[in-house]
């Protein structure tokens, strides 16, 4: 890549990411915002949330391998994170549990 | 902002670690397709966003025209105005020059971490009776936010300055992430509406991947969900309404504790008690 594509390339990403990082913040700024809207505004997370984890554990091609195992490591380690957080709410007891999990049983030989 | 910062740390440190893991194989790949590692830094610092900067290499590993990389790049980032939107009541008297590096620096992981973090602050508050008390404010969340960037931004430049010296299992780090993402999910209190929103949104993804639609999975699923938790409030109904009475502002206090009610409207419903505080 040289170095004209790449600033391109970055003029062009840095434009869209900057207004899809501002416009929604700064246009709802200084509004009166309705009951409704801030509880609608409210259900983001728990969608963000819901799709960002769905994503990362959906893997079609993985499945597609036809190694089945492999495919159900990150579904398996998955369901452990859940139960370390239901029980600590820690991010760092999640992430390192959910690395030991996924790396001991990616080691299983099945 | 030495406060801000010792108050943000720790909770930016689990993301910083998840990204000093993912940053160095992604500026490994971007050195691969020829990105210097000044380059590397900048795009980091301003662009900043892993799955963004993994596309860029791949995508162009892959022989696709600029134009066709821009806009696959940028349509998978769209889930940032949804970001943006939430932290829009938040942000409704800070600084606008404080608001702007505050949006600029959102990731997936910061948003997660800052939603959480004004959450638990707003509840306590809720809890403790003292409407003015808001520990967690718009320094702490930028902070955050500006750790985690410094964090990705160096790793990505010392990836593209050793190569693949440091090989790093990206699939591993990567899943460091998505621990931190599950531990968001689940680690919070659910009403039947957020209930349904997750499993809408995680069933919309699930959708758009197994219909080759993988790049606006994200976005799709997400909205899908919220379009779906908003009906569902509509159609349950009185959740939103302020109370009249002093029997349904006790109704409204039994539902906080039954979690049929979130901090936040419990707290809108005592500003103006009994219909706007004309009782």
């Amino acid at each position: 890549m040289s170095f004209s594509e790449f600033l391109l390339l970055y003029v062009i990403l840095m434009t869209t990411m900057v207004l899809s990082r501002t416009v929604p913040l700064f246009a709802l700024r200084g509004r009166e915002l309705s009951p409704r809207l801030v509880a609608i505004l409210d259900l983001i997370p728990v969608a963000a949330f819901a799709a960002l984890v769905a994503n990362d554990l959906m893997q079609p091609e993985a499945w597609a391998t036809g190694n089945v195992w492999q495919a159900l490591v990150p579904l398996i380690a998955a369901g452990g994170v859940v139960v370390v957080a239901r029980k600590t709410g820690s991010l760092i007891g999640c992430a390192v549990a959910g690395l030991v999990f996924y790396v001991v049983l990616g080691a299983i030989p099945l | 902002m030495g406060t801000h910062i010792r108050r943000a740390l720790p909770h930016a440190a689990p993301i910083m670690a998840g990204y000093v893991a993912i940053g160095i194989p992604c500026g490994i790949l971007e050195a691969e397709v020829g990105i210097a590692p000044w380059m590397a830094l900048i795009l980091s610092a301003t662009f900043y966003t892993g799955a963004g900067q993994f596309m860029l290499s791949n995508l162009w590993l892959a022989g696709q025209p600029l134009y066709a990389i821009a806009a696959s790049i940028s349509f998978v980032n769209l889930r940032q105005l949804l970001y943006s939107a939430a932290f829009a009541p938040r942000f409704q008297k800070v600084r606008r020059g404080l608001a702007a590096l505050f949006a600029l620096t959102v990731t997936d992981e910061s948003f997660g971490v800052n939603m959480d973090r004004f959450a638990a602050s707003e509840e306590a508050a809720v809890m403790s009776g003292d409407a003015g008390l808001y520990p967690w404010d718009a320094a702490d969340a930028t902070c955050l936010n500006l750790l985690s960037m410094s964090a990705w931004a160096l790793a990505n430049c010392v990836g593209a300055l050793v190569g693949a010296a440091l090989a790093i299992p990206t699939a591993v780090a990567s899943f460091a992430m998505t621990a931190i993402f599950i531990c968001l999910l689940f680690g919070r209190t659910f009403t039947k509406t957020t209930v349904l929103v997750g499993i809408v949104s995680a069933a919309g993804v699930v959708a758009c991947k197994l219909l080759g639609l993988s790049q606006p999975a994200i976005i799709v699923g997400a909205v899908l969900g919220v379009a779906v938790g908003a009906v569902f409030d509509v159609v349950r109904g009185a959740e939103l309404s302020v109370p009249e009475t002093a029997e349904e502002a006790l109704a409204d206090e039994e539902r906080y504790s039954e979690g049929v009610l979130d901090a936040q409207t419990l707290a809108e419903h005592e500003d103006e008690p009994f219909g706007g505080g004309e009782a």
